[in-house]
Formats: C-alpha cells, structure tokens, sequence
C-alpha cells in the first residue's frame, strides 16, 4: 500500500522535484505538496484502487500528514469497514 | 482585514476643510457615521424592508446617495480605482455615476437581506432567474453542479434564493468577521445574527470556509456534490498568500489578473458541471435579473476553461460596472493584480471572500 501511494503522490501530485523520491515519513502538508485539491484527488485515487470510503468526520489533517500516515488510517479503515460487514453478516 | 482600520483613511463624515481646526469633530464625525450604520442596519433596514418594494428601495437609493455624499475618502478611492482600471473606457462623470450607483447598490443590498424571510417570498418576486432550466439540467446528470459567480451584484441573497427556488446551495466562501484579525467575539455575534443568521437560513448547510490548512474543503464540497447538490463559489476572489503558487494569469479587465481556478480542478475530479451565474440590478433598483449560464464546455485545459469563467465575470462587470464588490477595496483590486505596480497581490492570511460591508467600521 506504502509504494502505491507513494507512487501516484510522486507521479500527480508532488510539484517540486526537491522533494523526490518522496519519503514515506515526509510530511505533505508542510511542504505543501497536499492543498484541498490535491487531497481531493487523492482521496478519490485511495477509494478507486482500494474500495475504501474516506469518512467525511476523518479528513482531519493528522490522518494525510505523510504517506506514513494515510496508510494507518487506510489499514484502521478497511478494519472497521470489514468488522462492520461481519457482524452485519 | 483588506482594508484600512475604520476611519484611517476617511475623514469623517461632515467634516470639512474649513472646520478641521475644531477639537474632537473628528471623533464626533465617526461616532455619528459609526451610529448611523448601526441604527441602520439594525432598525432602518428591517423596517424598510416592509414597505412596498418600491418605495424601500428608493429610501435605500437617498441613504445612497448620502453615504456617497458623506464618504467622500471611499468616493473618492472608488472613483480612482474605477479610473485607474478601466482607463478611458470611463469619463470622469461616468466614473462618478458608477461610483454614486454603487454606493446605491450597496444600501439597496442590505434591503434584499432584510427580505430573506417568510420563504423569501418578498425578494424572489423581485427577482426574475433566467436560465433555472440549466440549472435543472445540471443536476439532472446526477453530479451536482458547481455555480461560479463573483463579488458582484447581490450574490450573497441571489445564492439563497436559488435555495429558496428549489435548488439545494450550500456555498463555498468565508464570513470576513470570523477572519479579521482582533475582532471581539460581541462583534462576531453581532455579524452572525444581523447577516449570517439570514443568509443561512436559506443554504444547504453552513458555509465551506477555506483557510489555510483547511486541507478538507474540496472534499466537502465533494460530499455536496455527490449527494446532487449546488455548490456555489466566487471566483474573482485574490487568493491568500499560501495559495499564490496555484493561481494562473488570465485576462481580466484589461489587465492580467492572478485568480484561483479550483473550480476548474473540483468539477475536473467530481464531474460536476460548472454554470455562471450573475445577478445584476435593472434601473429602478429594486427589480434584478439573476442569469445563469449553460455548462461551461470542460474540454480544454485548465487555464483555458477558467479563462472562460474570468472572461464572463469580466463581460458582467464591464456590462454593471456599479455591481462590483472590489471597486469598494482599492486593496483588493491591487492583490488581484489590477492596479499599476501591483501585479504580484499581495494578500494577507485574512483576507476575507464575503462581501464587505460599510459596517466592518463598526469593528
């Protein structure tokens, strides 16, 4: 998950090449290689090669800081997402 | 806050070469001018606003002209900004014509707020929407649609009355109150019940408000437009300090203007079509036309399609030159690159998006 989110913040959103190869702990934020479009972006990308739907309550800035970061959230997502379709199931 | 801090560069209301020399006029002066703005907007308007439409809006057009009077500081920085943009296209006379009729508009403004009530029955049979079947259209396609408008005319009022037809509008844009640095929480209050309270009451859901660090606002406005939802925007905005690096030059008003395109990148992602829309005042100043476009053609790249969008905001500003915010802020036409030496905006974290009012001089 780590490399495919890397990869397509590198290739689509990542303006200065300074910041290549993106780390996996580089915060997007402060650099500013996230803004409110590029998230936008991003989340939509997470939820096409994932399937995994980005809670309105979590955009919070602490959950797209890095691609560290995403990914956590990414993981506890898809836990909660697939606890839910067990008990329901 | 992008203008000067109240009274700065004005004199007072009243005051007059001739009588500079009398001690403490000048506080009086802005003590009544200051008193004056708050009897008005928190009894004149109101009242106003239950008379027969004719006659409130003509009292808006004397209290008008008084202000344009009065003020002769912002007069005369409206004239020097309408002149120093649109060059030759106006006389002298012509630039205080449109002077005296924005300041005109502006009082005839805060009567539409004023109206915003009772299913804002008694402003939409004032306002006559051309082009509500694109609209419809629009959202027919099940994406939503993005209305991108400018600071001109009653926009604030035209956005809740397009909630108040029928459409479900949630906007993107900030309360300047909430943003002015120092500002006391009794005058956030005032603003958000004289102003917020009424506008809000026909919207979707509260404002978006984008700020930096506010990395959620696209998404938002997403949401919205996935559950087939109007999200309206003003796009003649001069973008904040942290944006400046995402803002394209496009022709605007005879100069080269440095504008926000998000819309373009938004309706690129969610699909959504983009619709222009503006409201502008006919002659008797109480009945207006609210216009909206068909999709803009999203085929292009981005520069190319907001140029689009800059060029319709700049064709309703040129046709209702009198309907435009920022002649009001000389600095605000500076940060969007329109005056002499001033390309690169300069903008300050709090600039505000929401229409200004003669009333931050109560802050």
């Amino acid at each position: 998950m780590e490399a495919v989110i890397n990869d397509y913040i590198s290739r689509e959103l990542v303006q200065d090449s300074a910041l290549l190869p993106l780390e996996d702990d580089t915060s997007l934020l402060e650099t500013g290689v996230l803004d409110s479009l590029s998230l936008l972006r991003l989340v939509v990308f997470v939820q096409e090669r994932f399937g995994i739907m980005v809670d309105d309550i979590d955009l919070v800035p602490e959950h797209f800081d890095s691609v560290d970061s995403i990914c956590a959230y990414l993981r506890t997502r898809a836990a909660e997402t697939a606890g839910q379709a067990g008990s329901h199931g | 806050m992008g203008e000067a801090a109240p009274g700065a560069a004005d004199p007072p209301p009243g005051r007059r070469p001739g009588r500079a020399g009398w001690p403490g006029a000048a506080a009086i002066g802005q003590m009544l001018f200051r008193a004056e703005i708050l009897a008005f907007w928190v009894a004149v308007a109101p009242l106003l606003s239950l008379l027969p439409a004719s006659l409130a809006y003509r009292l808006a057009c004397w209290r008008g002209d008084l202000t344009f009077r009065y003020w002769a500081g912002k007069r005369a920085e409206v004239v020097r900004g309408l002149r120093q943009v649109l060059g030759e296209e106006l006389s002298p006379q012509e630039a205080e014509r449109v002077a005296r009729d924005l300041f005109r508009i502006r009082t005839c403004e805060v009567i539409d707020l004023m109206r915003l009530r009772n299913g804002a029955r008694s402003l939409r049979k004032l306002v006559e929407i051309r082009g509500r079947e694109h609209l419809d259209a629009a959202l027919a396609g099940g994406k939503g649609a993005i209305i991108c408008s400018a600071h001109f005319g009653s926009y604030v009022c035209a956005f809740s009355l397009l909630h108040a037809s029928g459409f479900p509008v949630t906007t993107i844009g900030r309360w300047w109150w909430n943003y002015t640095p120092g500002e006391t929480p009794a005058v956030k209050r005032f603003w958000d019940f004289i102003y917020a309270r009424r506008v809000l009451r026909y919207r979707q859901r509260p404002n978006i408000e984008p700020w930096p660090g506010r990395v959620q606002v696209a998404l938002q406005a997403a949401a919205v437009l996935r559950g087939n939802e109007v999200v309206t925007i003003c796009s003649d905005a001069p973008p904040l300090e942290s944006d400046l690096t995402r803002t394209i030059t496009v022709p605007f008003l005879g100069h080269q203007a440095r504008l926000l395109p998000g819309i373009v990148d938004l309706a690129r992602v969610t699909g959504a079509p983009v619709l222009l829309a503006f409201a502008h005042r006919t002659a008797d100043y109480r009945h207006q036309v609210l216009e909206i476009s068909p999709p803009v053609p999203m085929h292009s790249e981005t520069t190319a399609v907001f140029g689009q969008c800059a060029a319709a905001m700049d064709a309703a500003i040129r046709a209702h030159p009198a309907e435009w915010d920022f002649w009001f802020e000389p600095t605000d036409l500076a940060r969007l690159g329109l005056l002499e030496g001033s390309l690169r905006p300069l903008v300050r974290p709090d600039y505000r998006m929401e229409r200004t009012t003669e009333l931050e001089h109560l802050s």
